[in-house]
């Protein structure tokens, strides 16, 4: 049995990338929180994309257009979807 | 009011990062105040989100008070609950460890949850023992049953801490 409001770890990779972007609704915020608090795993998880992030973040990669438009309608479909 | 949060070591916030100064008031940073306010715990709220350090900490402004924490506008470390520590820890979990073995460990499947906390107890994994604790609790006697164990542990911490609010 699973209470309703807990969330479980493969929700918490799913909705990781929102958590990072402030966008999650405050609830759901705090479950996600919630669950990192006794979940190793996820907090790990976490961890790990931050670092991803920051490291990404710091690469200076010129994509050609083409690929960059490609790149971007796939991510705007996956949003729809 | 005052209330009581639990950071990472060298009172850093677990999810924001934010090293927290002690003593001063913080403001929360912008309007939508659960996302940015400052987040405590009541006493209900402790077994939760345990964390390596305790502290109490004053809050002021408007203070939202939801289920699972409360939100306010300003805060401020106080002092650092000092009796939460390792060894404490490890006697709230042997706690959590001692209630799941009375209330499921004479039942097949139960018993596996025994051993879930046990483990989780023995690797320095208490805010999960306190949760498998918890579940194992609902798993026999229904979703009031977690709540119960989560207050149960909550009073514990309380009375051993001298927590008051």
């Amino acid at each position: 049995m699973r209470l309703n409001r807990e969330l479980a770890c493969q929700e918490v990779v799913e909705l990781v990338t929102a958590y990072l972007d402030d966008a999650l609704l405050p609830d759901d915020r705090e479950r996600f929180e919630e669950h990192l608090v006794f979940c190793d795993g996820c907090q790990n998880y976490l961890h790990q994309m931050r670092g991803t992030i920051a490291a990404v973040g710091r690469v200076r990669v010129e994509l050609p257009a083409e690929l960059q438009e490609k790149l971007l309608e796939a991510f705007r479909g996956w949003r729809e979807a | 009011m005052i209330a009581y949060k639990f950071l990472a070591p060298g009172a850093v916030a677990p999810f924001t990062g934010f090293h927290w100064p002690v003593g001063e008031w913080v403001a929360a940073s912008g309007r939508d105040q659960c996302r940015q306010g400052i987040h405590a715990c009541r006493i209900r709220d402790l077994p939760l989100w345990i964390h390596a350090e305790l502290w109490e900490i004053e809050l002021a402004g408007e203070i939202d008070e939801q289920p699972r924490k409360v939100v306010a506008e300003r805060g401020r470390l106080v002092q650092r609950v000092t009796g939460w520590n390792e060894g404490l820890a490890a006697e709230f979990g042997r706690f959590c460890a001692a209630r799941t073995r009375e209330r499921v460990g004479f039942l097949p499947v139960g018993s596996g949850y025994v051993g879930d906390v046990d483990r989780f107890v023995a690797t320095g994994r208490i805010p999960i023992a306190g949760f498998a604790a918890a579940r194992a609790a609902e798993w026999r006697d229904g979703p009031g049953a977690y709540e119960e164990e989560r207050e149960a542990q909550a009073g514990w911490l309380a009375e051993r801490l001298g927590l008051g609010e």
